[in-house]
Order: C-alpha cells, then structure tokens, then sequence
C-alpha cells in the first residue's frame, strides 16, 4: 500500500492507495505552527487498524519551507558573490547582506581575472564578526568552472568557525547567476530548519514501525528520499499545485492537451498539460520577489474563488479578489459565488434561504431577478478563470525561441480537457470547459487527488553536462564533476552517452536508481568552434532528466 | 531627440534574441550558428531577460509584402530569403509595433542574419546579408503607423551602402554612416562625396574614420555632429544599426571601439530600436558589447562591463588621427548647413529626369550586377524611380529585371506614367522580370515575362 499527504494551505489530505483504487482516506485541518504534527495525526487516521508492514511506500508534502519563505523566517545568510564584469550586481535586487569578491571566470570558464584570497580571507573575518553562520559563495559561470567558489568556500570555511557553506554551482548547473545566487542563499537559509523537520519525521515513522522509504514531493511533481531532499529543500516549495497535477496525470492518463482547475475558496489554481507532460515554468519558480533555478510546474493562481466577496460597482457586479469570510449561505458576512450557485441549484451546499437573500438584496439594487443576479457572478467568475486560461496558452506560445525550427514549427495547442480537482465549487468546471470548446472531466476521487497525486508520483531528477573539447573538458556543475574530455571531435550521440552514464551514478546516489532509465534528454547543443577558417573544438550540452510520472505501482497508467 | 514619443507606459526596453542557432552562410563562414553563442550565454548568465527593466519578445516571420516594401527580389522573395531572414526581419517589426503600442520605451533586435548591405534590388548575398532588417523597419514604420521623418544611423565599421541604397532619393529618411574609411575595408565605398539623390543631398552623411579611431574619436564624431544634426533634423525615430565590428578585437576590420564606447554611444543617441548588423569577434567582443548596449538601452549601469584585456586608456588617439577626423567633420558640417542649398542647385541643373548608372558587387555569390536608375524629378512628389538591372555571374547573365518605384506621396502624373513603365517593360523580352512597388497603395506586383506570371501582394 501506498501513501499520499498533501499539506494545503487549509486542509490536509491523506490517502492509502493499492492498485489504482483509494484504500481510505482522510483529512486533518492544517496547522501552519505545527506541520509536524498534522501530518502525523493525518497519517495515524489514515493507518489506523494498518499493519505497518503492509506501507510499501511514504510520500509527503510539506509547506514548511514555502511559509518560512513567506514569512520572512528564514536564517540570515551573507551573499558572497563573485560577479566579475557585467552586469553591476545592484542590479539584480538581491536584497541585503551581500558582499563583493574580486576574480572572474568567463562563458566558456576560463579564469580572467584571479580570485584574490587575501580579500577572501579580511571579507570572511568581516562575516565571522558580523556573526554570520551562514553563506552563500556564488560565481558568475561558476557553473562553468567552480575553482574560485571551491577556493573561496574553503578560505570562508576556515576563517569563521562553525559557518555552513552553499556554493553555487552545486545548486544548479543552468545559465543565470542571479537566480542561482537567490536559490543558494534560499538553500543555506532553510537547510537547519528542513533537516530538523526531515529527522522529526523520520523518528515519528520509526516510532510506528513504518519502515518503508519516505519521499518528499517537489514542485516538479517529481519525489526525492527524505534523507537525499535534505540538500535541497528549496526544491519542496509549491507542492501543493504539484500534488494536484500529479494526481490528474494519475487519474486521467491521457496524451490530450488539459487544463487542471483547482477552485478553492479564494483562489483558483490553473496549470496545463500539453499531449500529456504538465508544462513547467520555463525558467524557475518565483518564490514571493525572488526568482530562482527550481524547477516547478507553471501554476497560475487567480485571485477568485468560492468565497470571494461579490460587490455592486455602479451597474456591474464585481468577483473578488478579497475574501471576508465564508458564504452568507454558510454564515459568512458577504454573498459569494458560492451563494451564486445555490441560488441556481448548481450545488447544494449551505442555506438556501441565506443565499436567496444575499442574490435579492444586491437584485434589487440592479432591478432584476436574484436569479439573474447570481447567473452574473457566475459569469463574472468563469470569465475570469477563461481568460486566465488563455492568457497561459499565449504565455506559452509566446515563448521565446532561439533557433528557426522552433519559431516555424511550434504548433498551436487547445484545450481538449478542463479537469475540476479540489473540492470546492465543481459546477464551475463545466461552464469553464463549456467557454474554451472543451471536455469538463471531474476525474473519479477529485477531492483527494493532491494526495493521490503525493502518493504515486515517481522521481525526478537533472543533470547537466557540458563539454569543451577545445579545452578538453567535461563539467557537471550539480555533481561537482569535472574531467577530461580529449576527443576533438565528439558528437552529440557521444556527449549523450556520457550523459546518461553520469544520469545513471548520480540516480544510484540520490538512492532512486530504479528510475535511471526514465531519463531523457530535454536540451542539447553543439557547435563547431571555428576560428580562422579552421575548425578546432566542440561545444556541447546535454541536459538529462528523469521527467515527472506515476510509479508502476499505482496499477492505473 | 525633441520630437521622441515619451508615450510608452512601462518605460520597458524590449528584447528580441534570435541567434538562429541552426542557420549559417557556410559551416566555417564568419556569420554561423557559433556568433551568437557566448553572448547568448553571457546576457543568460547576467539575467538580463528577468530584469523588469527589460522585456523579452519572440519574434514572428516577416511576410513577402514586409520585404517587397523595400526589395525587388529576383526572381523572387521566396528564391531570395530562408526562414532565418524572414525571422530576423520579423524581430524588426515585431519591436516596431511593442513600440508603437507603448509597450515598450525602446527595443534592440539583437537577431542575425544582418541587413545593412543589402540593396534595393536583391540578385543574391552580399557582404553576408539577403534584405535589410532596418530598411525594412522604417518601411513598415511609414505604412503602418504613418511616420514621415526617421533617422538611421549606421555604426557598424563597415559603410551602410546597402540602406544608403535604399533611401538614396528619400528626403524624409536621413542616413548617417560613420565607419573605417572605405579606401582600407569593404565595401569601398561610403566617402563624404556621396550624399543622396538630386532632391534628398544632405540627407546622406558619410564619415569615413581612419582605421584604428578610438573610442575617444566616435565619441567626438557623436558629440560635435550626428546629435546635433539629429536635432536639427528633428525625426519622429531615430533608429541604429548596431554593427559590433568597430570593437578593438574585431578579425575583420581594424578600428579600436570599447565595449563601454558602444554603450555610452547608444546611451547618448537614445535610439528608439537598434538593430544589430555586423560583428564578428564572436569571444572577446559581442559578449560584453550586446549586455553594455542592452543596459544602456535600459537605463542600467554599464559600468561594470569590461573585456578581460581592456584597462582604461589603452588606446591613444595620435594627433594626426584628431586633426583627419576633425577635418572630416568639418566637410561634412559644410554639407548639411548647405544641403538645401544643394538641392535646389542639383534641381536646377538636371532637368526632368535624374539618371545613373552602378555597378554592384556580390561578394559571398559572386554576382556583378549593372544598373541603370532613373527619378523623375517632380515638383508635385518625390517622383517615381526605374532601375533596370542586369546581374551576370560568371560569363553567364543571370537574371534581368525592370523596377518601377512609386512613392507614398506620388501624385497623378507620376503614378500614370509609372504603371505605364510597368505594362510596357511587361512586353519587353530584354527583361526576365518586371516588377511595381506601389508604396502609396501599399501593393506590390511582380511579373515574369516568359510565363507571363503575375503575382501580386
Ligand atoms: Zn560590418
Ligand atoms: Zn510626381
């Protein structure tokens, strides 16, 4: 049996899943001060009378490093960069604490200017008494080359005691400094909080003789070994839209072009899935102001939702975006659509009579019917979800493209498929797939699909390599990997070889080697290296990646 | 400029980066996948695309009609550009109208293949381009959004000859090219001497530097004539073509630019959208000018953009280089105070009709192409042009084509007398191909005088 819990952000839903059916399920409220502990009083309801013997499989959400985030309770960490020429680094808006070296390495890692260890050594004494435990040491192409961030790391290591050390090229392998430097401080700031989590965890599976292997699920809808994540806790952010994702890949197996819908009571959550792969944002998630290297499904959340307040402007009707409480149908202060669509029989939830009269008094100001009035919140509010939609269909075409085949030949999709998950406000689904010419699919167990989607969600993982052959070199900045790389003129089936030899080390180390098989090549580049009229190298990139998918032993894809 | 649109909401600098990584001349050829390469990871490492100063657009594909605006292409636009040229000239029109809707403030198609070499007839690729992005721009700038007055300014090393081509007799179009003077590099030509048409002198300015200017020499070229002539010409956009090829490391061209020159060039002209053109120290240049040039465009400090060689006052501008290019200046300044002057004088002494004869050079398609053009010269319109031309590769002739041009503004006569031109040459065996550039309807029509094909856009 396996185990799915998605912490939310108002409840906490946890499945037992066998064999493509739900087993059991429950729910526990989510207590933001206390994760540890709804998870676990979530786990208890779901195993209660289980033998622990029979759990084969632990998978778990968390928004704890999501709400430190957002909180603002993340540790203090010194930004120690080494930018070299380019961009002023006050341009990137890193926020404070950040602290200047000198040295260079260029696009292809070559050294351009030295790393002056002196300078290190009186910047590392500054941080050491300033009381700094925690840095960041993140290089311009440190990807390309990580001597001076190793070298710097080192000297910071040795001159302030006790200080934890993220070096940037060990975050991500991926173009784009800023967003490296954001994700390592973010890595370092949350590492002490995660591991403590993470061992709480471990020690409360022990206690109940779960002995099976525990996963965390990340906003790439992929999962990671607890003990492995503890590397990478940024990676946990978002979970949440992933979860639900996952679960409709689980659910509705299918290479048709969807649209996942998760209405709450204040947001709506959209995400697509184009010929069945859920589309990523295309070059990290936005964590509150910071841009950073993780990957994550593309979500957008729209500020509207089941209990959005409804306010009369002039002649118009007005959804959202704030909440001030629940439905009037429900108790709450203000009519919502929720009470919208009581009034029009599309759901049964809550008081008749209460959401009658929250549609007259706002009729009566507008001279119609109460019926009238809540068909207009309804509209106002799939409007709002449809040309949301549309605007995420045209983000994505509107990508840029940097070769002709990709400009040419990039299709233009449709939604075949809206997908209703979440509990709240299901007669939307309908209307919004009614707009879009689509399939309205409320999939079998939707309400505890973000759990079934935690439960069944295999590995992901990435490795980049490249390859300089004029300079006889290979790098795999994630790894910390490099070597050499003599053969002039290697090509791209030989660079993707190496690549899947290396995908295959790094899997066995991150404990999911099962899976290294799974992996694809997403990205790769060659080039010809001509200087004169002669060639004299190749510049390759391979980008690997175990995808996100549904382990076989959910039984159902 | 005083005339500048200060419309735009965001204050954005749009970007388009289309380094057509799967596109090249020939496999070692200077313009091939790899040019763009270390700029691509040099912007993408610096984050530029995130900056909220910064927008990054896609690019569509220019249509036959954007490019038959400003080209005769023979035999036809189709036979004439790849996908690539049609991307790299869509980049152009797709930031013409970001800027014209207010999206942006300003916008740099940093895209390759470039333009600026390619003429007003196209028999093949000359000095590495097909059709000219930046020709193309201002063309669908004027039909489309109705501007009359723009200013090109050229600033790659090597002269504009295809876009001072272009607009030869426009008077509404003014074309500066500073460049290494065309006695020491391709194409040969670009001298104070050539100025424009009868109608449009003046409005052609050519600055031949010597061959190792320095950025303390452009910089005076920008300050003491091209801003201030800018002011005086008052054009609704001014618009560069941002060649790279002036930097100190270029293996082409043998002048002495910093990356920090070029970006305190384009901070100081304030370009509504550059485009880039030539540039071919792949390495040690483009990387750092493409971001010193992006952030200058973006009002962000380019300070800190520096090639790992370069210190301050590496290269000292001699005396005799200052009193050659002062000189120069001085010649030119003669030109542009008299250029009405010159035009009425030019006016008065060719009578109806304007003629001459070129002869063009292809050098990557080993093409020589004769040409004889033809303006009336109407006191009612710009008057309408003829080129007829003749290109001949090897000992065999390769194509011939009549041109007739007519103007936005052509008035009655005009138009008659050029759709006459069009159906007679229609009947004229000497000819391969005829075709009409209507500018005032917007239309344009080629015709194929074996076939008697006529196609119309
Ligand atoms: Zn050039
Ligand atoms: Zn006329």
């Amino acid at each position: 049996m396996l185990i799915g819990i998605d912490v939310g952000g108002t409840t906490t839903d946890a499945v037992l899943v066998e064999g493509g059916r739900v087993f059991r399920s429950a729910y526990v409220p989510t207590d933001h001060d206390n994760l540890l502990g709804c998870l676990l009083s979530a786990l208890d309801k779901l195993t209660e009378g289980v033998s622990p013997y029979k759990i084969e499989r632990v998978v778990l959400s968390t928004t704890l490093i999501t709400n430190m985030i957002a909180e603002g309770k993340t540790d203090p960490v010194a930004l120690v960069l080494i930018p070299g020429p380019g961009a002023n680094p006050k341009d990137y808006h890193l926020g404070q604490d950040v602290f200047i070296l000198d040295g260079a390495i260029d696009y292809r890692g070559r050294e351009i200017q030295k790393l002056n260890e002196s300078q290190v050594k009186s910047t590392a004494l500054e941080l050491g008494n300033i009381g700094f435990k925690k840095i960041a040491v993140v290089g311009k192409f440190g990807q390309r080359n990580h001597v001076h961030e190793l070298k710097a790391g080192e000297i910071v290591a040795s001159v302030v005691p006790g200080v934890q050390v993220e070096l940037g090229h060990r975050v991500s392998g991926q173009l784009n400094f800023p967003r490296r430097a954001a994700t390592t401080r973010l890595t370092v700031a949350t590492k002490d909080r995660y591991r403590e989590f993470a061992d709480q965890i471990n020690a409360a599976l022990k206690n109940r003789k779960i002995s099976a292997p525990v996963f965390i699920l990340k906003a790439d809808g992929g999962t990671l070994p607890l003990d492995k994540s503890v590397n990478m806790p940024v990676e946990t952010i978002f979970s949440g839209p992933a979860a639900s994702i996952m679960g409709v890949m689980a659910l509705m197996p299918t290479t048709q072009t969807s649209v996942v819908v998760d209405i709450g009571g204040t947001t709506t959550d959209l995400a697509l899935i184009l010929s069945g792969k859920p589309l990523l944002s295309s070059k990290g998630a936005r964590v509150n102001s910071l841009l950073t290297h993780v990957r994550a499904f593309a979500v957008k959340s729209v500020a509207i939702g089941g209990d959005s307040a409804v306010s009369v402007n002039g002649d118009c009707i007005a959804v959202g975006p704030h909440r001030e409480g629940p439905a009037l149908c429900m108790g709450g202060p203000c009519p919502t659509p929720t009470d919208a669509l009581r009034v029009l029989g599309m759901s049964d939830i809550g008081d008749a009579a209460a959401a009658e009269k929250a549609m007259a008094d706002i009729a009566k100001r507008l001279c119609c019917t109460p019926k009238e009035v809540a068909q207009k919140v309804i509209d106002a509010v799939v409007d709002k979800i449809v040309s949301h939609v549309n605007e995420m269909f045209r983000e994505w075409e509107q990508e840029p493209a940097y070769r002709v085949w990709e400009i040419v030949k990039k299709e233009k999709l449709l939604a075949q498929n809206v997908v209703g998950v979440g509990g709240a406000a299901q007669p939307l689904v309908p209307l919004v797939a009614q707009m879009l010419g689509a399939k309205a699919v409320i999939p079998e167990y939707a309400p505890v699909a973000n759990a079934i989607g935690a439960a069944v969600a295999r590995p992901t993982l990435t490795l980049n390599l490249r390859i300089d052959t004029e300079r006889g070199e290979y790098i795999v900045a994630e790894e910390g990997l490099t070597g050499r790389a003599d053969r002039k003129n290697m090509n791209l089936e030989q660079a993707e070889q190496m690549a899947r030899k290396l995908m295959n080390e790094r899997a066995n180390k991150m404990g999911i080697g099962e899976y290294a098989n799974e992996a694809e090549v997403t990205y790769s580049e060659i080039f010809n290296m001509v200087r004169g009229w002669s060639t004299v190298g190749r510049l390759l990139d391979v980008r690997m990646e175990i995808p996100a998918g549904i382990i076989p032993a959910w039984g159902r894809c | 400029m005083a005339a500048k649109d200060t419309s735009n909401k965001t204050g954005k600098t749009g970007l388009i980066f289309f380094p057509a990584f799967d596109w090249a001349i020939s496999p070692t050829h200077p313009e091939r996948e790899e040019r763009l390469l270390y700029t691509r990871d040099q912007i993408f490492e610096e984050g530029l695309m995130d900056l909220p100063e910064i927008e990054e657009y896609k690019p569509r594909l220019a249509t036959p009609k954007d490019i038959s605006r400003v080209h005769f292409c023979v035999p036809n636009v189709e036979a004439q550009v790849t996908e690539a040229h049609l991307i790299a000239a869509g980049s152009v029109l797709t930031l013409a109208d970001a800027k014209e809707e207010g999206a942006i403030r300003n916008g740099f198609a940093l895209v390759r293949p470039p333009g600026h070499h390619s003429m007003m007839v196209v028999h093949g690729n000359r000095g590495f381009c097909n059709i000219n992005n930046m020709a193309i721009m201002v063309e669908y700038f004027r039909t489309r959004y109705g501007h009359k007055k723009i200013a090109i300014v050229d600033t790659d090393v090597h002269h504009g000859d295809g876009t001072q081509d272009i607009f030869w007799h426009d008077p509404d179009v003014l074309f500066i090219s500073f460049h290494q003077d065309g006695r020491t590099l391709y194409p040969g030509s670009g001298f104070p001497n050539e100025m424009g048409g009868p109608q449009a002198l003046g409005r052609t300015l050519n600055i031949p530097l010597p061959p190792g200017t320095t950025d303390e020499g452009i910089h005076y070229v920008l300050d003491n004539f091209i801003l201030p002539v800018l002011k005086d010409f008052k054009p609704d956009l001014v618009l560069n073509s941002a060649g790279q090829d002036n930097h100190y490391t270029d293996p082409l061209a043998n002048m002495r630019f910093s990356a920090n020159g070029y970006a305190r060039l384009n901070e100081k002209l304030a370009p509504d959208l550059c485009v880039l053109e030539g540039g071919y120290a792949i390495e040690t240049a483009l990387p750092y000018v493409n971001t010193g040039i992006i952030q200058a465009m973006a009002g962000l400090d380019y300070s800190h953009v520096r090639e790992p060689d370069y210190v301050p006052g590496k290269f000292v501008q001699s005396a005799e280089m200052k009193r050659d290019i002062e000189a120069t200046i001085g010649q030119l300044q003669e030109i542009w105070d008299n250029r009405d002057r010159l035009v009425e004088d030019a006016l008065a002494e060719h009578g109806q009709f304007y003629r001459r004869r070129k002869r063009i050079f292809y050098d990557t398609d080993m093409i020589n192409e004769g040409q004889e053009e033809t303006v009336r010269l109407c006191d009612r319109c710009h008057g309408y042009m003829t080129i007829a031309s003749q290109a001949q590769k090897g000992y065999g002739i390769l194509n011939s084509a009549f041109c007739v041009s007519l103007p936005r503004n052509a008035c009655t006569s005009c138009r008659e007398d050029a759709r006459e031109e069009f159906e007679e040459h229609k009947e004229d065996s000497k000819f391969n191909y005829v075709y009409l550039q209507d500018k005032q309807k917007d239309t344009y029509h080629s015709y194929e005088t074996r076939t008697r094909n006529q196609r119309d856009y």
